[in-house]
């Protein structure tokens, strides 16, 4: 059963250089022909009423859609869910694109956490990025959500640009904490493919930094924004107390969660399903009354153990030992206590969890508990 | 019965094998709708190599234009330096033979040594031009070439083009008119030569054999005079070439025999067959055991494997008897098989087997010879194995072998630098046309084996050929080079090198190494050592970073999937200690650039 509602907004102004997300120039008849898609979508994927307790509404930039689809959007919602009493409702936003009445608006309807698409206080870094949007944007769109009321506010940050040094990446994060953020998700750039970026890598333009700058700038980031009252408590995520992001906790804790909208992924009743990827295929197939299906999945017992162990190996916290199946806890012990020895990660007896430097590794240290298995 | 028995020598991609295919159509044997391309080389490794690895017999039945009938038995060749001594057994099957020379090529060293085989045999040998379709073609200069290198006279030299059928009738005209008649007394005691066998799982060892004396047929109870084993025949027939039982096989004919014959390990190539209740006085001659010259380990990069690895092993040597193979155990590789092989192509054929059919993981440790040790006492060693080499020793020797290379003259000075640098020594330099040289040189066995022949090739752009044989051990200074991971020596990574070599060997393997070791989670220093003294280190520095930054909007499985393509990626690695080595490791310690 599910408690967590993902919705994908496919569209953005301008495709970003790094992006691999699923994204397409929007127009008003798509957006709207894509809400009513939506709600089609809710109608057939619900069933009975669901207590929410998250809600993300992720993109794409969903702060583009019109004050008049935010409001359809909104009622569906709530018609088609019940909501806990605090339940967490993130948007995703972007600098360059939101304006009061829309921070308004979205306070409105209940949404009650904004995250910003900062990803650097840096005018060259965000040129590299291809963002719309320049420094001074950033800072004042973090000045316009706390002043419309959010109180719980996200801040994107990306590391590893290229040209990028490790005391302008100091820079930012300096600039980031002087907004006292409720949560920093710091990222490093990875170069996807079938993005301008990695076309550029490939062809010699670009030149990403090195591995080991890029390594300094993790632990930067860990080291600062602790020493700020902002606990890492994920490889890339960053909170003060309780403020943690509950919808994404859900992911790496495994909970089940439905994801509507073109290239949204689900996981429902043990079932790992993703949706069309394509805008006009995802409204045709509704249009027609048909689910938008892509690929789908039911995990193997195999399957499950592996997502325990590197879903638990992304936080703070580690595995929980009392999640995995009796045999396997002495086979991934023992595979654990050289790396201990190493300074790699720690194993006390509820949990075996990554240090800052075993973070860095952290897929060297999977593959060797997968290996063990 | 007019029987003629007949061989093809060629070089690799001279055409023999397009030549026997269109002998066998032109005799009817096979309708070209039959025929996928060259039938004989029946083993898809052979068919992609271009390589004829197994012998076979084929009869052909043939009306010359003199209205005669006659029965003309093919027996094919090994195409490679490795299969010499098989090479030999098939010729002895024979009383002449096709001297195939690539009209744009001309004579390759490997021709030469298969034609004074055939010499040596009493062959006649018909000169056959082929490939005359080809635009550079040059009939009239490989003529003068085959008459001045090989001293046969090509006035009557066929040309030929196998791919178009150019020649075709001729060639079999002259096997009838030039090649003498088998001789031999039916009545006399049986004496039958083995030049091949092979594993059939319904009918066990199937044996090809050439009646010389005597009649072989079904019932009769026979000895295999070097093993001194007795079977009695079930089958005789022949290869038309589908496999046809006859009543009989008389003197003269090729064909092959079955006998419940578990395994062919009992049917050595070489050796003669006799009726034993009535049998011949002294065997045909030629007999030799074959003994592999070259050794390596084969490991499971699975340790579990390791079964399925021994029982491949059975099953490819139920084919094979010339290969060899051992359980060894190495303390960084676990349990394996150190195998013997007639020398480097044999052995690719061996592993690439192994992991085709098989489908398996294999780790080949370099390839090593067979070493005397000697010992102060007077007492001997050998060792196939270089971490088996003592501490200490009086004296080591190593095998020799003669090897004779043909190349244009352009070329002849880069050759004679690689010789040079392969510990050679030249004993002929010698022009065979005005622009191509023969040259000889005695060199170690263990220089020509990694990457000799590929050098050899390319520094000549192709043109150099090459062939060897085997001249016997001699002493040479030489020392036993470790690598070290971690400070831990690695026995699979021991070589035996020359002593003035082991300090400029050391430092290239040490920095093949490491490039070729991925980083890893830890510091790898990786030394090469001689008598555990360090001579040169190199390390690969720990992997700061390897991790998945971005795992949100719930896309679980790809995650999960990309962690388990890092884990394909890493599973060909084999686990010594704390470090991961790629199995190309192994072998990496052979393929420095000197």
């Amino acid at each position: 059963m599910f408690s967590s509602l993902y919705i994908h907004i496919p569209f953005c102004i301008r495709k970003c250089r790094y992006c691999d997300f699923y994204s397409v120039k929007a127009n008003d008849a798509l957006i709207s022909a894509y809400c009513e898609a939506l709600k089609k979508e809710l109608e057939l994927r619900k069933s009975g009423v669901q207590t929410l307790k998250s809600v993300y509404i992720g993109g794409g930039t969903p702060t583009i859609l019109p004050e008049e689809s935010v409001k359809r959007l909104a009622a569906y919602i709530s018609k088609g869910f019940g909501f806990a009493p605090d339940a967490e409702i993130t948007i995703e936003a972007n600098p360059g694109a939101l304006d009061n009445k829309i921070l308004q608006t979205l306070l409105n309807y209940g949404v009650n956490r904004i995250s910003l698409g900062i990803q650097s206080f840096d005018d060259a870094d965000l040129a590299s990025l291809g963002r719309i949007h320049n420094a001074e944007d950033a800072a004042s769109s973090i000045i316009s959500a706390r002043d419309a009321g959010f109180k719980n506010i996200s801040l994107d940050l990306i590391y590893g640009i290229p040209g990028q040094r490790l005391e302008d990446w100091k820079r930012t994060l300096l600039k980031a904490v002087e907004f006292f953020p409720e949560h920093i998700s710091a990222y490093e750039l990875t170069p996807e493919k079938n993005t301008l970026l990695y076309d550029d890598i490939h062809s010699g333009i670009v030149e990403m930094p090195d591995e080991s700058l890029v390594s300094d700038m993790f632990m930067l980031a860990g080291e600062l924004l602790d020493a700020h009252g902002l606990r890492q408590y994920e490889i890339s995520n960053y909170a003060r107390p309780g403020c943690e992001c509950r919808h994404n906790l859900n992911y790496w804790n495994r909970g089940e969660y439905l994801g509507l909208g073109a290239a949204s992924h689900s996981f429902v009743d043990g079932l790992r399903y993703d949706n069309l990827t394509d805008v006009e295929s995802y409204i045709k197939a509704l249009s027609n009354g048909e689910l938008p299906a892509g690929n789908s999945a039911r995990l193997t017992e195999e399957d499950a153990l592996k997502e325990i162990i590197f879903l638990g190996l992304r936080k703070s916290e580690g595995i929980d030992i009392e999640l995995l199946p009796p045999h396997a806890i002495p086979l991934i012990v023992s595979a654990a206590d050289p790396l201990a020895l190493n300074g790699l990660l720690e194993c006390n007896g509820s949990n075996i969890k990554l240090t800052r430097k075993g973070m860095l590794l952290s897929n060297e240290i999977i593959l060797k508990l997968f290996e063990a298995l | 019965m007019n029987i003629r028995n007949f061989s093809i020598i060629a070089h690799i991609d001279h055409g023999k094998s397009t030549l026997a295919d269109r002998l066998l159509e032109f005799t009817g044997a096979l309708s070209s709708r039959e025929m996928t391309a060259q039938v004989l080389d029946s083993m898809d490794l052979e068919r992609e190599r271009g390589i004829t690895i197994k012998a076979h017999a084929v009869r052909l039945k043939y009306t010359a234009d003199n209205g005669q009938d006659y029965i003309l038995n093919l027996i094919d060749t090994p195409g490679h330096v490795d299969f010499s001594y098989e090479v030999s057994r098939s010729l002895a099957s024979c009383e002449g033979s096709l001297l195939v020379v690539d009209a744009t090529q001309g004579v390759e060293a490997q021709t030469l040594a298969n034609t004074y085989l055939a010499v040596d045999h009493n062959h006649e040998i018909i000169p056959v031009i082929n490939k005359i379709d080809l635009p550079g073609a040059e009939p009239e200069r490989v003529k003068e070439q085959i008459e001045e290198a090989v001293g046969i006279d090509c006035s009557e030299a066929i040309l030929a083009s196998a791919k178009e059928g150019i020649g075709t009738k001729e060639i079999l005209e002259a096997i009838v008119k030039i090649i003498p008649p088998p001789v031999g007394n039916p009545a006399s005691p049986l004496k039958a030569l083995i030049f091949d066998s092979w594993f059939d799982n319904y009918q066990g060892v199937i044996v090809l054999v050439r009646i010389f004396e005597g009649t072989i047929k079904p019932g009769m109870r026979i000895r295999l005079m070097a093993s001194g084993k007795e079977y009695e025949i079930t089958k005789v027939g022949v290869f038309t070439p589908k496999m046809e039982d006859i009543d009989q096989l008389a003197p003269g004919e090729a064909g092959y025999i079955t006998a419940a014959i578990k395994t062919i390990g009992d049917t050595k190539i070489g050796d003669t067959i006799t009726d034993a209740s009535r049998p011949a006085d002294a065997p045909l001659p030629g007999y030799k055991e074959i003994k592999p010259m070259v050794f390596s380990g084969l490991y499971p990069v699975e340790t579990h494997e390791y079964v399925e690895l021994k029982s491949a092993l059975e099953k490819l040597r139920l084919n094979d008897s010339s290969f060899s193979y051992e359980p060894e155990t190495s303390s960084a590789l676990g349990f394996g098989f150190r195998c013997g092989f007639l020398g480097l192509l044999h052995m690719e054929i061996i592993k690439e087997r192994l992991e085709r059919e098989f489908e398996l993981s294999l780790i080949t440790t370099a390839p090593t010879v067979i070493y005397k040790v000697i010992h102060a006492d007077g007492s001997q060693i050998f060792i196939d194995n270089p971490s088996s080499l003592p501490n200490a020793f009086e004296s080591i020797e190593e095998p020799f072998v003669k090897v004779s290379i043909f190349v244009p003259n352009t070329f002849v000075g880069q050759i004679l630098d690689l010789c040079q640098e392969k510990r050679g020594t030249q004993t002929e330099f010698n022009y065979i046309s005005k622009d191509r040289l023969m040259v000889v040189y005695e060199l170690p066995l263990n220089e020509i084996l990694w990457d000799f022949y590929d050098t050899l090739k390319s520094v000549s752009k192709g043109y150099a050929s090459m062939d060897y044989e085997f001249l016997g051990y001699k002493q040479s200074k030489l020392v036993k080079l470790d690598i070290l991971l971690n400070g831990e020596a690695v026995d699979a990574l021991s070589l035996i090198v020359h002593k003035e070599k082991a300090y400029y060997n050391g430092r290239q393997i040490v920095e093949k190494l490491r490039q070729v070791i991925p980083r890893q989670m830890y510091e790898i220093a990786i030394q090469a050592a001689i008598g555990g003294k360090i001579i040169a280190r190199e390390s690969v520095k720990a992997l700061r970073k390897n991790v998945l930054a971005k795992c949100y909007g719930g896309d679980i499985t790809r995650k999960r999937k990309l962690l388990e393509k890092q884990k394909e990626g890493k599973k060909r690695m084999k686990q010594i200690g704390k470090v991961e080595l790629p199995q190309e490791a192994f072998l990496s310690v052979l393929k420095v650039k000197e």
